[in-house]
């Protein structure tokens, strides 16, 4: 068997919460002087392992608060792990808050060239499939509009076409499949379900425990860092459902 | 996509991976000062043209002020105060412009940096690149200003980019010092604001040396940003080479500014990125 495309051991992610919060130095020297500053160590993760192999799906589920978003970020390379360790293998497309660095005073064009090329592509290959990535988004005709004139639809299709363009080994998604109207959302589904076809692995994030039971072939169940219990999808979600009804 | 593999454990090399971060991300950074340059003015009706406009009101009031009123002269006259007082206005604002742009670049990319994966370096970087860019375009008009008070342009002009990234990386240095304290107290910024002001004032940018007191000198010595500006205005418009000392503590200072810089960032970058 191959190395697994996501490998998480032990990991933990710390936010350090200072309970008096200053805000300037100034504050934090006269507090620091009182010694007034105590920080308190918020464990959004706390010892989790799993892996994730060639063509899996991981779906994770959880309340609010239970760390999946951190663990996506974690996955996605933002938060680097406090202790433990995470391996991600292959060319990874995170989606995660969609349109990272969107630049409202420039055209669509411009800012399908920068968003693609913050997530690692080359400038000039965004450029030739710009036209491509508008069109795909129904937003042919704005390509050379200011975003700023978007609706807030039209710059989440724009965000979903951009970081989908390209076919990654990984793909992290969180609560990102409900952008736009039924007709686009069919479309973006469409297009996810073909690249788990192709073989990417993806780890999704949902609070639509239908769809977590239609995609992934794996769940967790996440609760205050905690992996409360891992294993076969309608298992895991059908656990999670009755401890909150 | 990011990077192919990616391992938390593998440590970063301190240095070594900012500047293989820089490389690699070369297209990403002209991109950013691409966009800095263009987003800047585009709601305005005067466009690039404050580029020059801005540095020109400077040194139009400072010339009457001290040209005029206090008439300094520079070299026993020999060479325009007009031109002293742009070359050294034009430096110093590309100064204080990329510093502060360097040290608020990681707070104001928080969007970009919680989102996806980006060596936060990068950001830093192409805001004092981009102040690097708006000097080169502003020092068109130094250079029209020298062929009209008939200095004429020396050879020597083509040596200008050595202090130009020497600068670079002092700024981009500095800028990460700042950066790594701003992200968690938004108040740094501000302060930095009152230490440039302070030391352009210790720079000779609109007196000439001849007025500092011999007492006083090793004051101006002291402070880089007269090396920088030595080095820039012999090549600019004198047409001479450099006291040696100058050029040294010039380059001294850029590459411990920005090696320190790095180190400090990388080392608390861990700390910082949750509190982003």
């Amino acid at each position: 068997m191959s190395d697994p495309a996501i490998q998480v051991e032990h990991a933990s992610l710390a936010y350090r919460l200072a309970r008096s919060s200053s805000g300037t130095a100034k504050e934090y020297v006269i507090q620091l002087m009182k010694r007034q500053v105590s920080y308190e160590q918020l464990w959004a993760l706390s010892d989790v392992s799993f892996m994730v192999h060639d063509g899996e799906v991981l779906g994770i589920v959880g309340p609010n608060g239970a760390g999946k978003s951190t663990l996506m970020k974690m996955l996605a390379r933002v938060l680097p792990p406090t202790d433990g360790r995470v391996v991600v293998r292959g060319s990874v497309a995170p989606m995660i808050e969609l349109g990272a660095g969107f630049n409202t005073e420039l055209t669509g064009f411009e800012n399908i060239v920068m968003y693609g090329t913050l997530l690692g592509r080359t400038p000039q290959l965004m450029r030739d499939r710009a036209e491509e990535i508008a069109a795909w988004a129904d937003l042919s005709d704005y390509l050379d509009v200011p975003i700023r004139s978007y609706s807030s639809g039209m710059l989440a299709r724009l965000g979903f076409s951009v970081a989908t363009d390209t076919e990654p080994d990984v793909l992290i998604v969180d609560e990102v499949l409900s952008v736009g109207d039924a007709a686009f959302q069919q479309k973006s589904s469409e297009r996810m379900r073909k690249m788990i076809a192709n073989g990417a692995s993806v780890v999704l994030v949902s609070h639509n425990l239908d769809t977590v039971r239609a995609i992934a072939n794996r769940a967790i169940w996440l609760d205050r860092g905690k992996i409360v219990s891992e294993g076969d999808p309608e298992e895991v979600v059908g656990e999670y459902e009755r401890s909150v009804s | 996509m990011t990077s192919t593999y990616y391992d938390s454990d593998k440590a970063r090399r301190p240095l070594v991976s900012e500047i293989q971060n820089i490389w690699i991300n070369r297209s990403l950074i002209r991109l950013i000062v691409g966009r800095d340059l263009t987003v800047r003015y585009k709601r305005s009706i005067l466009g690039v043209w404050w580029t020059f406009l801005n540095p020109l009101l400077t040194t139009g009031v400072m010339w009457i002020v001290f040209g005029q009123f206090f008439r300094f002269e520079i070299d026993g006259g020999a060479t325009p105060y007009i031109v002293y007082l742009l070359s050294g206005i034009l430096l110093i604002t590309y100064f204080a412009q990329a510093t502060l742009a360097a040290g608020s670049a990681i707070v104001n990319s928080a969007g970009v940096l919680t989102k996806v994966y980006v060596p936060p370096e990068v950001f830093s970087f192409s805001a004092a690149a981009a102040a690097a860019a708006n000097f080169m375009i502003s020092l068109i008009i130094l250079l029209v200003v020298q062929l009209v008070t008939g200095v004429g342009i020396p050879w020597t002009l083509v040596l200008v980019p050595i202090p130009v990234v020497a600068m670079l990386a002092l700024t981009a240095g500095l800028g990460l010092l700042i950066a790594s304290a701003a992200v968690r107290f938004f108040d740094v910024i501000d302060f930095t604001g009152v230490l440039i002001q302070a030391i352009s004032y210790l720079t000779p940018t609109f007196y000439p040396l001849s007025i500092v007191p011999d007492s006083w000198l090793w004051l101006i010595r002291l402070n880089p940003l007269y090396s920088y500006l030595s080095v820039f205005r012999a090549w600019v418009y004198q047409g001479t080479m450099p006291a040696a000392w100058s050029f040294t503590y010039m380059m001294l200072t850029a590459v411990v500014a920005l090696a320190l810089g790095v180190w400090v960032f990388s080392r608390s970058w861990k700390s910082l990125v949750v509190v982003l």
